[in-house]
C-alpha cells in the first residue's frame, strides 16, 4: 500500500466510496466519495491529537477488543498516515485543535465528491468474516468463544495485548484451546462452499503459533477435513502434528460453558475412532474458523457496475475455470476475495492476472468490436423506448429523432429487436430471415 | 449443453443457435410451428 501511494501515477483514494460509475471500456466515468476525515492532508500523522481527546470508542481495527479515542489513526500502518474524527462519537470540545501544531483539524470538512475518467475498473474489494448468528457454538453468549479474526488481532504484535495471548472472560492464559473448523462453510442451512482451505491455513498457523509461544498448551482441531491443498501447505499441516498439536475429525453441534470458570465444555466423537465414544472435553478457548463471505459493500458495488454474482454471493467471472479474471463486462476484471474465497498467494496471482488483462486491452490504441450489434432502421423507429427499457447493457437510448444503439456497450443479444413494435432493430448477423430460413431448412428433413 | 454435459437426446431434435433467448421473436416460434415442428423448446 506505502508502495503504491509512492509510485507516481498512481492516485490512492482511501477513506473513499465509488458511489457511481457509467460509460464503456476505454471511457467509464466515476464519481467517488471522498468521505470527510475532518482533518486535512497537512496531517503528519504525529499523533499529537489523540493524547487530549476526552472521548474512548472501540478500536474497529482490532475487533473492538481495545478502545482508542474519537480521534484516530485508523490502524499503525495506515496509507496516509491521516488522523480522521469519528463524528458519531466527537463532542467537539475542540482540544485536539489545539494540540495541532499543523492546524490541519477542520470540524465542517465535508464529504467530497471527486469524478474521473477512467478507460478499465479492476475490482479487489476482498472478503468480510462470516459473522455466526447469536448463540451458535456459543458465540456472542460465552465470552471465551471467539471467531478466528479475533484471535488473529489478539495474537498480532500490534494488537490489544501487543501479541500476549488471553482469553476474554478473566484475560488469563488459556491452557487448552479448541478450534473449530468450517463455522458457516460447508453447510447445506448457511454457506455450502469451502472458504478455499484458507481458514484450515488459518488456524494451523494459529495454533502453531499459540505452541510456539506457550509450549504446553493443549490445542485440539476439530475438523470435517483439512484441507491443505498448495505448495508447502500438507508440510505445514504434518509440522503442526508433530509439534503436538491434535487433530480430531468430528462434528460439533452444541457447546456448554461451566458458568464459574467460563470454561467451555464440549462433547466431542472423533468420527475415525468411533470405538472411543462421545467423550466431554474442557477448554478455556473456543475458536470458530468462520467462513470467508463477499463484503458488506458487494451488493451496491454490483448494481452500480452490474455486475453478476454467483449463487454464494461473490461476484461472477467470465468462466470459472477458462477465464476466472475477466467478467462479462469488457474493461472491468476482478481479483482476488471479491472473486471468490482464496488465499494471499492465489489473490496475489490472480491481482497480476487481471493488472495483465487490463495493460493488454489498454495497451492497444485501438478497441476492436464484433460487428454483431444491433442497427436501427430510424425511419420505422416509433420512439416508443422498449427498447431502452429491455436493454440489460443501457446501450440504446431514445434521442429525438430514434433509438440509438451504443455499438460498444452492446452485446448484441438481440432483446431490444424482440421487443420492438415496429420491428425497426435488426442484429447484423443474426437477421429475422436468417433464422427464418434456417427453420424452414431444418424442418424440411422431417 | 446437452453435448457439453454428454446427455442423449432424440435424433428428431433440431437445435437452432440464437444469440440470447431474449432475442428469440414469437414470429420464429410459430413460424416452427407452422412449419411442422411439434414444439419448440426454448432454453438458454
Amino acid at each position: 500500500m506505502l508502495q503504491a501511494a509512492r509510485t507516481t501515477g498512481v492516485n490512492l483514494y482511501t477513506y473513499s466510496e465509488v458511489e457511481d460509475i457509467s460509460g464503456f471500456v476505454g471511457n467509464f466515468n466515476v464519481t467517488i466519495r471522498k468521505r470527510a476525515r475532518y482533518v486535512t492532508n497537512e496531517c503528519n500523522g504525529c499523533g499529537a491529537c489523540i493524547d487530549p481527546c476526552p472521548v474512548y470508542g472501540y478500536d474497529e481495527f482490532n475487533e473492538g477488543m481495545n478502545p482508542r479515542k474519537a480521534i484516530y489513526v485508523s490502524f499503525a500502518q495506515a496509507v496516509p498516515a491521516i488522523a480522521q474524527i469519528d463524528m458519531n462519537q466527537c463532542i467537539k470540545c475542540g482540544l485536539c485543535q489545539k494540540a495541532c501544531e499543523l492546524d490541519a483539524i477542520n470540524f465542517d470538512q465535508h464529504d467530497e465528491l471527486v469524478t474521473l475518467k477512467v478507460g478499465s475498473v479492476l475490482v479487489a474489494t476482498g472478503w468480510d468474516e462470516y459473522e455466526p448468528e447469536t448463540g451458535y457454538l456459543g458465540y456472542n453468549i460465552y465470552p471465551n468463544v471467539i471467531t478466528e479474526l479475533k484471535l488473529e488481532r489478539i495474537l498480532a504484535p500490534n494488537g490489544p495485548t501487543l501479541g500476549h495471548l488471553f482469553r476474554p472472560s478473566d484475560g488469563k492464559i488459556p491452557k487448552r484451546v479448541l478450534f473449530i473448523q468450517c463455522v458457516g462453510s460447508r453447510d447445506l442451512n448457511k454457506n455450502t462452499y469451502c472458504s478455499s482451505g484458507v481458514c484450515c491455513m488459518i488456524a494451523i498457523k494459529n495454533s502453531k503459533l499459540i505452541k510456539q509461544h506457550y509450549p504446553d498448551t493443549q490445542i485440539d482441531v476439530a475438523y470435517m477435513d483439512i484441507r491443505a491443498a498448495g505448495k508447502d501447505y500438507e508440510e505445514y499441516f504434518t509440522a503442526s502434528r508433530k509439534e503436538g498439536i491434535r487433530y480430531i475429525r468430528t462434528n460439533i453441534s452444541k457447546l456448554k460453558e461451566d458458568s464459574e470458570t467460563h470454561n467451555i465444555k464440549v462433547n466431542i466423537q472423533n468420527t475415525l475412532r468411533e470405538s472411543l465414544g462421545m467423550k466431554e472435553l474442557e477448554y478455556d478457548l473456543v475458536v470458530l474458523s468462520a467462513a470467508m463471505v463477499p463484503t458488506k459493500g458487494n451488493d451496491k458495488l454490483q448494481k452500480i457496475l452490474k455486475l453478476e454474482t454467483s449463487q454464494d454471493g461473490f461476484f461472477k467471472e467470465f468462466h470459472s475455470r477458462l477465464n476466472p479474471i475477466d467478467t462479462k463486462i469488457p474493461g472491468i476484471v476482478l481479483a482476488g476475495a471479491s472473486q471468490g474465497p482464496k488465499s494471499i498467494a492465489e489473490s496475489i496471482v490472480q491481482g497480476r492476472a487481471a493488472a495483465s488483462s487490463l495493460s493488454r486491452l489498454m495497451g492497444k490504441e485501438i478497441y476492436r468490436i464484433k460487428l454483431i450489434r444491433a442497427t436501427v432502421d430510424k425511419e420505422k423507429c416509433a420512439k416508443c423506448g422498449l427498447c431502452e427499457l429491455n436493454c440489460p447493457y443501457d446501450a440504446i437510448q431514445l434521442m429525438d429523432d430514434g433509438a440509438e444503439v451504443n455499438e460498444i456497450l452492446c452485446r448484441g443479444c438481440g432483446s431490444c429487436l424482440a421487443n420492438c413494435p415496429s420491428e425497426a432493430i435488426t442484429l447484423r448477423y443474426y437477421r429475422e430471415p436468417q433464422y427464418e430460413k434456417q427453420i424452414d431448412a431444418i424442418l424440411e428433413e422431417l | 449443453m446437452a453435448g457439453t454435459i454428454r446427455a442423449q437426446y432424440p435424433a428428431t431434435i433440431r437445435p437452432v443457435r440464437i444469440n440470447c433467448t431474449g432475442r428469440v421473436t414469437p414470429s420464429l416460434l410459430m413460424r416452427a410451428i407452422g412449419k411442422g415442428a411439434d414444439g419448440v423448446i426454448v432454453a438458454g
